[in-house]
């Protein structure tokens, strides 16, 4: 019989509750990220899945629980050895989060540009490598995110995670506020980048398309908990009664076109 | 009447709380920037932008403002001293008058207004559209990246605004004095020399950095406390500019008092 390799566990969320103000948003929270996996985490607004993202990256405490990435523990872990791994992560937030001030090369290599001294011209080349990927052209490298479109804020926010080639990425709504025509296209994007650097990649989403475009497992919160998690194949036969409500927001035109 | 006196208590009881609190978390974040601005690495370049922003860019304000203070301060000596010896007791009233209290406290309101709601609706901008957690992220720590440099660049800069705040006032009441009330110019020069004391000149620095501190570090609070996105932008941009003004008018009284009291 064929022996099964088992895949590393890279993110590991263990029990992991947080509430704010006595208002519970999370409850007893469990699952993994496997190596080479692509992860979606579905909800409804305010189901806390952009909460369950901060606590992951340490950008918020849980109130009991366990976080490991790679096998250390991020919660109580120093600062100090917590940025160290953080700088493994490459992480776009929902709303893209570019920084006004600086230009959008500047913007993509910002982690780089902290680890060592890059000038403006090897600053651009290294930037222009990651963008042709993405579908940008070359002449948005010297404006600011002011000035260039939401599909492009996006796309220029996944460069800059992927820049220096992380081994986890993590996607909040990467879709939200486009056009499905750009989402279809970012989606795309986001598959590319995870194959392109190897890793794995966590997207919260409640574009139900997107899943389907890039998830190899899904996971549901509801009330506070994980209610349901599969794969994107396994949704379309599950009785579970969001999960249905999910599914009915797909665009007929997704099936007509993947 | 029992419930009502309960809840009133109840309330007042929460406010004080929440105020003493705020208190509490200012003077940590105070500290924390402390610690930033000493540890390096230091960011030159931001520092260099803000002093630029904050320096350059307020001189014609502040220039204008204490230009029009030194001209209506010598018109109105005029008027009220004109029977006796003008000449030395306007050219004296203007220069006390601008180097004690008003270059200080005009040119600290001004920047308040100008550079303190800026400094306070760019970092909660920042804030609100995670900006700063992408900082984070990215290996980059906000208060050192982000606060340090504004704190650094105001305690330069603002002391050397209230300096060329002072001289454009003091030129003010001299154009009043010459141009429009005929006093001899040497005379007025003389007069102006001879008032001139070096304890007024430390004082107005001193005014000007303990400014500079406060500006920044309150707008650089109330910004990087910023939520509830557009309103809590509106709200951290409005608190910065109440609260450094009036700090600035009160802590001129405890400054004058120290030196002078």
């Amino acid at each position: 019989m064929e022996k099964k390799l088992e895949k590393k566990i890279i993110i590991k969320v263990s029990e992991v509750s947080k509430s704010f103000n006595n208002n519970v948003v999370l409850k007893d929270i469990n699952f993994q990220l496997l190596e080479g996996e692509s992860l979606a985490i579905i909800g409804e607004s305010g189901s806390g899945k952009s909460v369950l993202l901060k606590n992951i990256i340490g950008l918020l405490l849980p109130d009991k629980g366990s976080i490991q990435i790679n096998d250390n523990e991020m919660v109580h872990l120093n600062k100090k050895l917590k940025e160290k791994i953080l700088l493994d992560l490459g992480i776009t937030f929902q709303h893209g989060a570019l920084f006004d001030s600086l230009k959008v090369w500047e913007n993509i290599i910002f982690k780089i540009a902290n680890k060592e001294k890059i000038n403006t011209k090897q600053g651009k080349q290294i930037a222009l490598s990651i963008i042709e990927d993405l579908g940008l052209q070359p002449n948005i490298l010297d404006l600011y995110p002011s000035e260039i479109s939401g599909g492009m804020q996006k796309r220029v926010a996944i460069a800059r995670a992927i820049c220096g080639n992380p081994k986890i990425l993590l996607f909040d709504e990467p879709t939200s506020g486009l056009d499905p025509v750009t989402g279809s296209l970012i989606d795309k994007l986001i598959k590319k980048a995870v194959s392109r650097i190897g890793g794995s990649a966590i997207t919260i989403t409640h574009d139900m398309a997107s899943v389907c475009r890039i998830a190899d497992k899904v996971i549901l919160i509801d009330k506070q908990t994980i209610s349901w998690s599969g794969t994107p194949k396994q949704m379309f036969d599950s009785e579970n009664e969001k999960i249905q409500k999910f599914i009915k927001t797909i665009n007929s035109d997704f099936f007509l076109n993947d | 009447m029992l419930d009502f006196f309960l809840n009133f208590l109840g309330t007042t009881g929460k406010k004080f709380i929440t105020f003493v609190s705020n208190i509490g978390h200012f003077f940590i974040f105070f500290a924390n920037t402390i610690y930033w601005i000493i540890r390096p690495p230091w960011y030159f370049k931001r520092i260099l932008q803000q002093i630029i922003d904050i320096g350059y860019f307020s001189l014609p304000v502040v220039g204008l403002t204490t230009f029009f203070s030194g001209m209506v301060l010598a018109l109105q000596t005029y008027n009220g001293f004109n029977e006796i010896n003008s000449e030395t007791t306007v050219a004296r009233i203007v220069l006390t008058s601008i180097i004690r209290e008003l270059g200080p406290v005009l040119t600290g309101l001004m920047v308040a207004g100008r550079i303190g709601a800026k400094m306070a609706a760019e970092i909660a901008t920042m804030k609100v559209t995670e900006q700063i957690d992408a900082l984070e992220t990215l290996g980059t720590r906000p208060m050192q990246y982000l606060i340090a440099p504004k704190i650094i660049a105001a305690l330069i800069c603002i002391p050397l605004l209230v300096l060329i705040g002072n001289t454009i006032g003091i030129l003010g009441g001299y154009v009043i004095a010459i141009y429009k009330l005929n006093f001899n110019p040497s005379m007025y020069i003389y007069a102006t020399m001879e008032y001139l004391q070096l304890i007024d000149i430390i004082q107005g620095t001193v005014k000007a950095a303990v400014f500079g501190i406060i500006i920044s570090m309150v707008s650089c609070y109330f910004g990087f406390n910023a939520t509830k996105g557009a309103e809590g932008v509106g709200f951290a941009t409005t608190s910065s500019v109440v609260i450094s003004s009036v700090m600035i008018l009160t802590s001129t009284y405890v400054i004058t008092a120290l030196f002078f009291g």
